[in-house]
């Protein structure tokens, strides 16, 4: 999801309809169908670049040798080292040390299966450090 | 083979997820109650900065009472009974859901919406205090009526679980609810004065400095340092951080006030009174500025501010909000008083 930024022009709710409370015509305040507003769009939009400049980072991290892949998936998934530590059932340290590549290259298969299941990869991927751009969720019907 | 279920309900939309399963659950019992009045009655409406706990490295701002607390209010009135659990193991707690929906009863569940396949991809960040309601299952599908979309979606059953254990702050832990019995003639009019009442004392209270009126003119402060302590690019996330917690999906605009204004127009309506309709116009206003805030806030972190537009003018606003709603909540009580 990080790497297929949402459309600039495009609303957050991709085109669908959401409601709000807004004054009617007659002064009621009542509930109205409305496309989401230009700011949220805007502030949304920002967010995400955030999240999109922490992900170049990270590959380039990736790339240099700085890190393991674990490293650019958890960033990918929005998910810090503690996050990452409490969806894997493990010490933060463990997690920690696993981000380095020395010590990802020694990993388990076991072990690798509890990173691949939370970030919807698969072992081999992870193995031989490919950096997937795929949403976490396969299944998203606006993919 | 796995069975399928499917219980009639009826699902309408809602700008907020909480008061939209509220609502609709007990619409389902024959108790027609509208989203705004849900959110009066379990007195949804809130004000909170809490800069020590951090939402992707950002200071939480809230508009709204703490995940959970309007469906506890609700289910605490005087004839409701409510069902609430947590699991420790998943395969227990989908288990469990399966069984409630076999009795052909609705399912109420806390899930994040990271993990739910249905949500626009801009909006799924790691936020675990997203509610909707399971009504149904077909094959390995659930049907589901999340209360913020326009028509029901369907969910599969790995996806689902993931949600409904997410991690992070605000973890769900499988939490699942549905009531148990559901009073047609309640008491709307006491329901009402105390949801207003419990909202006019947490936005007025003199204890603690970041929560309510306080905590609105607490945030002021802190933004006009911004830009000093943070430097630009770090304040612009902050001020975008308000923004999108004050007005993206599920506050139905103006940081719930504009919805809390409703509610105070429909009591206005049914107990006759004309000074809540003056105080939901109050409270309009006030959620208009919210809104200027909201558009100058964008503004500035797009870097696109018009002359004179500053964390200062910005932070200004805020001050204008802060003193409107305190009129509005001043009177609110006075009125509360009143009736006692």
């Amino acid at each position: 999801m990080t790497q297929e930024r949402p459309d600039p022009a495009a609303s957050v709710t991709d085109g669908l309809k959401i409601v709000g409370y807004a004054k009617s015509g007659n002064g009621r305040i009542e509930k109205v169908e409305c496309e989401s507003w230009q700011p949220v769009n805007e502030v949304n939009l920002q967010a995400w670049q955030e999240i999109e400049r922490q992900v170049a980072r990270a590959r380039d991290k990736v790339a240099s040798g700085r890190a393991s892949c674990l490293y650019y998936y958890m960033i990918a998934n929005q998910m810090s080292l503690l996050l990452l530590a409490r969806y894997t059932r493990q010490a933060a340290w463990r997690v920690f040390l696993h981000l380095h590549p020395f010590f990802f290259r020694r990993l388990s298969t076991e072990q690798l299966e509890r990173y691949a299941t939370v970030f919807k990869v698969s072992v081999k991927t992870l193995a031989e450090g490919e950096l997937h751009t795929t949403l976490p969720s396969s299944t998203n019907p606006h993919d | 083979m796995t069975k399928s279920f499917l219980i009639d309900f009826t699902h309408r939309q809602s700008a907020h997820c909480e008061s939209g399963v509220a609502a609709n659950l007990l619409n389902h019992y024959g108790l027609d109650l509208s989203e705004a009045m849900a959110f009066g009655v379990g007195s949804g409406l809130f004000f909170a900065y809490l800069p020590f706990i951090r939402i992707n490295h950002l200071p939480l701002v809230t508009y709204r009472s703490a995940a959970g607390h309007l469906l506890k209010r609700i289910s605490r009135l005087p004839g409701f009974r409510m069902t609430k659990r947590t699991f420790s193991s998943t395969k227990r707690a989908m288990e469990e859901l399966d069984r409630i929906l076999e009795q052909s009863t609705p399912v109420g569940l806390q899930t994040g919406v990271f993990w739910l396949p249905y949500f626009p991809k801009a909006l799924r960040f790691h936020f675990n205090a997203h509610n909707l309601v399971v009504y149904g299952k077909q094959g390995d599908d659930y049907l589901i009526s999340d209360p913020v979309f326009p028509e029901v979606v369907t969910c599969p059953a790995e996806d689902l679980a993931r949600a409904r254990f997410a991690s992070g702050a605000l973890a769900p832990k499988g939490k699942m609810y549905y009531f148990e019995q559901v009073d047609r003639n309640f008491d709307n009019r006491k329901a009402a004065v105390d949801g207003i009442d419990s909202v006019c004392r947490s936005m007025l209270n003199g204890r603690f400095p970041l929560i309510g009126i306080r905590g609105i003119r607490f945030l002021e402060r802190r933004l006009r340092r911004w830009p000093d302590k943070l430097g630009d690019d770090r304040a612009a996330l902050h001020l975008g951080h308000v923004v999108r917690m004050q007005e993206e999906i599920g506050t139905g605009g103006g940081g719930f006030r504009f919805m809390y204004a409703a509610f105070l127009q429909e009591c206005g309506a049914f107990l006759g009174e004309d000074h809540l309709l003056s105080c939901a116009a109050s409270l309009n206003t006030a959620g208009d500025q919210w809104r200027e805030f909201a558009v100058m806030a964008a503004r500035i972190c797009k870097r696109r501010s018009k002359k004179g537009e500053t964390y200062e003018t910005a932070a200004d606003c805020i001050r204008q909000c802060a003193a409107l709603e305190e009129q509005v909540y001043s009177s609110l009580q006075e009125w509360v008083r009143g009736m006692a």
